[in-house]
């Protein structure tokens, strides 16, 4: 097994990401933002910024930077800033400053006085709960309220009225940003029309058509690079105000313009993750068979509703089998930060709520929470006839109880000041693909290269591309480079959704074999070294009766530089056969201490059914990240609106999320049945059900230790105490 | 101002604004870039360097302030060869994204050679919301264990 292709660029500082590229005659662009929640600016005083030393430009609502507001068919529409003077949420971009240097331009934005006519702000997402909107159909076109009920079943109320045992619990999850390690940033350089951006974000094609757009030149004229990028969760698949700013700043001055938002403007001028408020209910029969399953789910959105957190629809709509089911999904547009989807939108959230209910209702009847989940696991979504196409839920749990040791939960533990408890929960998250074209280039050296404009922002997609393309050729890994994070590449998509591994393998599947023909075609055509011939190829080789070739030396021979083709794939009959998942079984064990109520992770196990692992270390990696991610929303992050909108604890001093010292041994490990009803490399990506579930087993694992149920997360002290 | 900084043992002569910081002279001023900017707040250790051989956060130091030696990421490969620290995240897939690497690594170097006995707590200053955090510890026991077999060879 090889190491991560990029692991020497990156413990080495070689890996260049986008702010490190500082073209000659770079100016600095720094973002000035909101002090009011809602309300429209009447003036900006900006004659002392002019005035100070090194400023060449001031743009405001006023004086604004012309941007034409972007749309596309997978992120609909992006919000550009600076174009009129409505404030809708606190820390919103309302002016930049360009100078010639960073302190230049960070000391003269401090001197703008803004005046607002402020108007009353809605920052409350339980205030709002009486008046709350239907939200709008979920992403596969579901309306907001959906029932699913068994023949002679009147309502969702009945079912659950003559149901034998009942749960009924609301739970809450906070909002959270997603704190990629690298602020959203921008260096922008125009040359002779033409647009250069050095911006890291999930899909380099999709931010140069945002830019395109937005600046209203031809997709053509703009190129966004982004080969690393330092971390996105889903918070940088938008293009961000630095780069519109700094593209059509740079345009305007004649100068490339470097611009990054600062870590506290992260936390307002990006987006987040919605607070949710979920009620559950649940009927079970004796024997714990569900009888009627109802989730009805609030989420916070943006003034002018935008994203909302699918929580019911991302879960309960799919998980366990029940001949009644009804769910909803209802908005609370709130002057607050811009909302999208982060790690597992909907399913992260989601799981808390359905899976803490589950455990609800285990202890209700008395069961064993494994039991419970195993026996109403299901073989295809309530009310659908497409039968999930490769489920080993079950395989996940009981190995995982055998390797976690959930047999010993019985016993009563105290260990000296720290009261133990484990729990469990379930992980579901959907295996999709999206369309995607790799190129794929045989060269006279022997190497091959597979490019594709798609973003490995850490998820090890470089290193699967290599894999990939060296299983498809049949030659050695190192002989295949990944080249990506370029708009001028195939269109790779967004490295989103989990989606990123399929739907390259599956463009790779398709242009392996047609690069092999194009090189077959040199070989055997006129002038080939084998021309005239009957040829095959295996192991990067072109074999003829008594006679073979390195694929190098029929190139060589033809005198040709290249032979290359271009795969393409996209989801398509596979839909209408089967319903697609991952799957996974989460454990944890937590510790409270008796006297301080502080709570510990002490150790956790996830066991997923996530189809073929293509990188061994990558796919950990990438799994015990997302576990951690669910240990944070339990017990360490959420932002922290104060009534006025302004964010209390928008820094890294406050927002917290663990540290290495929060964080013991992680186990993971995969039951492996390759997926190739999905996709012919049969993976199904990993990036997000790592999360899925993990809150709620800690809440469940905290109930277990303290027989206190709390239903927010994340848990602090007070929720603790007795 | 005009200042000297001596960085991966090459002299380095600037003219500053007295405001700036030792990260964005590197970064800025001198093209090295391997220390990263995550918050600029002295909250993250994404910008991690050694000056005199200790490890600091650049973002919290005015360049002007800056007498002695300064070493980056960069600076600790020898003889092209990547040091015990830098192999052993490789080894270790102590990074995802990279972009808090360079400090982790920078770390964990004054780890190893302080020879810290809570290696969790003395790499809780350096943040990694891709959590690598099991697989970095993986790394600095890994780089330890080098070191030790190293020294006993001497
Ligand atoms: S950039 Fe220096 S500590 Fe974050
Ligand atoms: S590797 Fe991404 S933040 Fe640490």
């Amino acid at each position: 097994m090889t190491m991560r292709t990029d692991a020497p660029l990156k413990t080495s500082g070689a890996a260049r990401y986008g702010l490190d590229v500082t073209p000659p005659g770079t100016v600095y662009g720094y973002v000035v933002t909101s002090t009011i929640a809602h309300g429209e600016i009447t003036a900006m005083d900006v004659a002392a910024v002019r005035a100070a030393p090194g400023v060449l430009a001031v743009y405001t609502p006023f004086d604004p930077l012309p941007l034409r507001t972007p749309m596309s068919p997978l992120l609909g529409e992006t919000w550009v800033p600076l174009q009129d003077t409505e404030v809708t949420y606190y820390g919103q971009p309302v002016g930049f400053v360009v100078a010639e240097t960073f302190e230049q331009a960070r000391d003269a934005a401090l001197l703008v006085e803004v005046t607002y006519d402020r108007r009353p702000a809605r920052t409350s997402l339980h205030a709002g709960l009486a008046d709350a909107l239907d939200a709008p159909p979920s992403l596969h076109g579901e309306p907001p309220t959906l029932q699913v009920l068994a023949d002679g079943v009147e309502s969702i109320e009945d079912a659950l009225a003559a149901s034998a045992v009942r749960v009924d619990a609301t739970y809450e999850t906070a909002t959270q940003n997603h704190a990629a390690m690298e602020p959203h940033s921008a260096v922008a350089v125009w040359e002779d029309g033409r647009l250069t951006l050095y911006s890291g974000t999930q899909g380099s094609d999709l931010q140069a058509a945002q830019l395109a757009q937005a600046l209203d030149v031809e997709p053509a004229r703009v190129r966004a690079l982004n080969p690393f990028v330092g971390g996105a969760f889903g918070g940088k698949g938008h293009a961000g105000v630095s780069a519109f700013l700094g593209a059509a700043a740079a345009r305007d001055l004649g100068r490339p313009v470097k611009a990054a938002l600062t870590r506290e403007q992260v936390f307002t001028a990006t987006a987040t993750r919605p607070a949710t408020v979920q009620r559950l209910r649940i009927g079970a029969d004796a024997d714990g068979r569900l009888t009627a399953l109802a989730h009805d789910s609030w989420s916070s959105t943006t003034a002018t509703p935008s994203f909302v957190e699918p929580t019911s629809h991302g879960t309960s709509r799919e998980w366990y089998t029940t001949p009644n089911l009804a769910i909803t999904q209802k908005m609370v547009p709130l002057h607050v930060p811009p909302t999208t989807f982060m790690r597992a939108p909907g399913e992260a959230p989601g799981s808390f709520a359905l899976e803490s209910a589950m455990d609800e209702l285990a202890v209700a009847l008395g069961m064993d929470p494994v039991e419970l989940r195993l026996r109403n696991s299901s073989i295809a979504p309530p009310g659908r006839d497409l039968q999930w196409s490769s489920k080993h839920l079950d395989e996940c749990f009981t190995l995982g109880a055998q390797r976690f040791g959930w047999a010993q939960r019985h016993r009563r533990r105290v260990d000296r000041d720290w009261l133990v408890g484990y729990g469990t929960a379930t992980a579901m998250f959907p295996a999709l693909r999206f369309p995607c074209a790799v190129r794929i280039t045989l060269r006279p050296d022997d190497t091959a290269e597979v490019a594709t404009s798609g973003a490995d922002p850490g998820t090890g997609l470089r290193t699967v591309l290599s894999l990939f393309g060296a299983e498809a050729l049949a030659i050695p890994p190192e002989r295949v480079e990944a080249a990506l994070g370029d708009s001028t590449l195939p269109p790779g998509g967004m490295s989103g959704g989990s989606t990123a591994t399929a739907s390259v393998g599956s463009a790779i599947a398709v242009g392996a074999p047609a690069v092999i023909d194009a090189l077959v075609a040199v070989a055997t055509g006129p002038g080939g070294l084998f021309e005239g011939r009957e040829v095959a190829y295996a192991d990067g080789r072109v074999f003829a009766e008594g006679d073979s070739a390195t694929f190098g030396e029929v190139l060589r021979a033809a005198g040709r530089d290249e032979v290359t083709a271009i795969g393409t794939s996209a989801p398509g009959e596979e839909m209408t056969k089967h319903s697609f998942s991952s799957f996974g079984a989460q454990f944890c064990e937590v510790r409270v201490h008796r006297w301080t109520r502080e709570v510990r992770m002490s150790r956790m196990l996830g066991v997923f059914d996530a189809g073929r692992i293509v990188h061994e270390q990558a796919a950990r990696s990438q799994i015990m990240g997302g576990m951690i991610w669910g240990v944070s929303a339990a017990l360490h992050e959420g932002l922290e609106i104060e009534e006025s909108g302004r964010p209390a604890n928008g820094d890294f001093a406050s927002y917290l999320i663990p540290v290495n010292a929060d964080i013991p041994t992680v186990d993971v490990e995969f039951v492996r049945y390759p997926d190739t009803l999905h996709n012919p490399v049969g993976a199904r990506g990993l990036g997000e059900i790592s999360v899925v579930g993990v809150a709620a087993a800690i809440a469940n694992a905290v109930y277990d230790a303290t027989g206190i149920r709390v239903r927010r997360i994340p848990i602090v002290l007070e929720d603790l105490l007795e | 101002m005009d200042i000297t900084l001596e960085v991966n043992g090459e002299t380095r002569h600037l003219s500053i604004d007295p405001r700036v910081t030792l990260l964005d002279a590197l970064r800025e001023r001198l093209g090295i870039t391997g220390p990263k900017k995550g918050c600029d707040r002295g909250q993250c250790g994404a910008c991690t360097v050694h000056v005199d051989g200790r490890p600091v956060l650049a973002c919290l130091t005015l360049a002007a302030t800056v007498r002695e030696p300064v070493r980056t990421v960069e600076g600790l490969a020898a003889d092209g060869r990547p040091h015990p620290v830098q192999q052993a995240f490789a080894e270790q897939d102590a990074l995802q994204c990279g972009f808090c690497t360079s400090g982790q690594v920078m770390s964990a170097v004054a780890a190893v050679e302080q020879e810290v006995a809570d290696v969790r707590e003395f790499m809780s200053g350096n943040l990694c919301r891709c959590a690598a955090y099991p697989n970095i510890v993986a790394a600095v026991e890994q780089a330890r264990s080098t070191k030790e077999s190293a020294d006993a060879r001497v």
